[in-house]
């Protein structure tokens, strides 16, 4: 589990990875090895996948968007509890896209490490124009962002406070 | 707004803080931590209830050094060098502030819910 870590400490940008992985990595390490039994483990290594993706995908927003306005840390200022975490679900999905962007790196590496000299030229041995595969992620990929805008819409529709209108209505009966 | 902004109205704008980041300006009150120090720590002080991954703890301390209200330090006890963090005296006096305004909420909140029962 370690190892998975560090390759995920990798996705971090490059300054963030500097300045605190070997730290994070430390922590994590440490924390670990306090965490006793099966399901105490079992829950903190969810718990620290979860994060470190959260994590990442924040480091790499706050580059894109040049600040820390739209995910600042006092986002759920004037709640003071948890209602406005980031959905469970979709932190699973992407534990599950970002493991298998991490296998299929290993894999990579393990397919060229092993491959033979390039001394001949590699041909195919029949012409591969499968739209399978690409069709199967790019329709996930799209029921994904179309999941997660929606998710946005209504959290900024919450944070609005739209919701408490019917609140007031009630309150005026 | 400026990175380090001490005006009133730019420390105001950053309060109230979450849950997570009053935890760990509270832990680094008492005395300066390491990372995994301060995860302990707040597991202690929320009786289990918060357990803070490493993620969010260094995303935490990236904003808050960022924003000046800790510092980063070498350890000198630690013959590896080790990180500690400790806060400034501007984070010191923006968590002062946290603990004024949630003061004044809860004898608010109180009063009122006196008020409603009686």
């Amino acid at each position: 589990m370690f190892t998975l870590y560090r390759k995920l400490l990798v996705l971090y940008p490059a300054q963030h990875r500097e300045q605190f992985g070997e730290e994070m990595a430390d922590v994590f390490r440490q924390a670990e090895q306090s965490r006793v039994g099966l399901i105490a483990r079992g829950r903190f290594y969810l718990k620290e996948l979860a994060g470190i993706l959260q994590g990442i995908l924040r480091e790499h927003l706050r580059i894109l968007v040049g600040g820390d306005a739209a995910l600042s840390l006092y986002t759920r200022r004037f709640t003071m509890h948890n209602g406005f975490r980031f959905p469970k679900t979709t932190a699973v999905l992407m534990t599950v896209i970002l493991a298998g962007v991490v296998l299929a790196i290993h894999k990579g590496e393990v397919i060229a490490t092993s491959l033979p000299p390039f001394s001949q030229p590699v041909t195919p041995i029949h012409p591969a124009h499968s739209y399978l595969l690409p069709g199967v992620v790019a329709g996930f990929l799209f029921f994904y962002a179309v999941g997660l805008a929606g998710w946005v819409i209504l959290f900024a529709l919450r944070r609005s406070g739209v919701h408490r209108l019917d609140e007031m209505s009630t309150e005026r009966k | 707004m400026a990175l380090y902004d001490m005006s009133p109205e730019a420390i105001m704008e950053q309060l109230p803080l979450t849950e997570p980041v009053l935890l760990i300006l509270l832990s680094l009150a008492d005395e300066p931590r390491h990372g995994y120090s301060i995860l302990k720590d707040i597991e202690r002080m929320s009786d289990g209830r918060v357990l803070l991954s490493t993620g969010t703890l260094y995303g935490a301390l990236r904003r808050l050094l960022e924003d000046k209200w800790i510092e980063r330090f070498a350890e000198q006890e630690s013959s590896r060098g080790r990180q500690a963090y400790r806060l400034t005296s501007h984070g010191r006096r923006n968590l002062q502030l946290e603990i004024t305004r949630m003061k004044h909420l809860t004898r608010l909140a109180s009063l009122r819910v006196a008020t409603k029962e009686s």
